[in-house]
């Protein structure tokens, strides 16, 4: 078969684009470990507070360790459920020191949400009958507002929390 | 005759079009989509 030489050229180009493209993957899979934000971790969606972490005291921040942080959610139409304070009264804002590494473990009591620290790599899906996590450093100080960006139904707008990072 | 071998002639030596602003543009498309590979991967280690 006959190829002309700069098609020779694109082919080379873009063989080798796509054997680079597959080994970053792989690299990032096997060697990394990352994988999707929700990957097979099962919860019966109408019985959630049989699941440890989410039991209604354990929701919310919790220290684990220096500079290492778990937050369990309860996503609802329309709520983030950050547990509550000694006051008895919703936490609405989650406050951590800057440069902390921070495990985010949501799951969902009806339908498909989103959880999004908007300005970060934190950022996923939320389906019901699934834990999704995502492991982050919060490096840069600052006020995180967190919304839900997939549509849930006619409160969806009013589904947010605040992240705020300090030195 | 003279005129079936013209044409035959012609065929034999048909030149290769220039492919020269094809490559070009293939070339422009591919490093625009590495820009943004490495564009969004540095987006994705600065957060």
């Amino acid at each position: 078969m006959h190829l002309h030489k700069y098609e020779k050229i694109w082919l080379i180009f873009g063989i080798s684009s796509l054997v680079v493209f597959l080994c970053v993957l792989g690299y990032g899979a096997f060697w990394k470990g990352t994988h999707p934000q929700s990957h097979g971790v099962t919860i019966d969606p109408n019985n959630v507070e049989a699941y440890e972490a989410f039991k209604p005291e354990n929701l919310g921040l919790t220290k684990v360790d220096d500079n290492r942080y778990i937050v369990n959610i309860v996503a609802s139409a329309f709520n983030y459920d950050l547990g509550k304070d000694e006051n008895g009264t919703a936490v609405r804002t989650i406050r951590i020191p800057k440069g902390s590494t921070v495990l985010f473990q949501l799951t969902t009591k009806d339908v498909v949400h989103g959880f999004n620290v908007a300005g970060t790599n934190v950022n996923m899906m939320v389906e019901p009958g699934y834990i999704s996590s995502y492991e982050a450093v919060m490096n840069k100080p600052g006020e995180y507002t967190v919304v839900c960006n997939e549509y849930c139904g006619v409160g969806h707008h009013m589904m947010y929390a605040t992240v705020e990072v300090y030195e | 005759m003279d005129q079936t071998n013209k044409k035959m002639h012609s065929s034999d030596e048909q030149e290769s079009p220039s492919l020269k602003g094809t490559l070009i543009s293939v070339l422009l498309l591919g490093s625009f989509l590495i820009v943004s590979w490495f564009g969004v991967y540095a987006l994705f280690i600065s957060r």
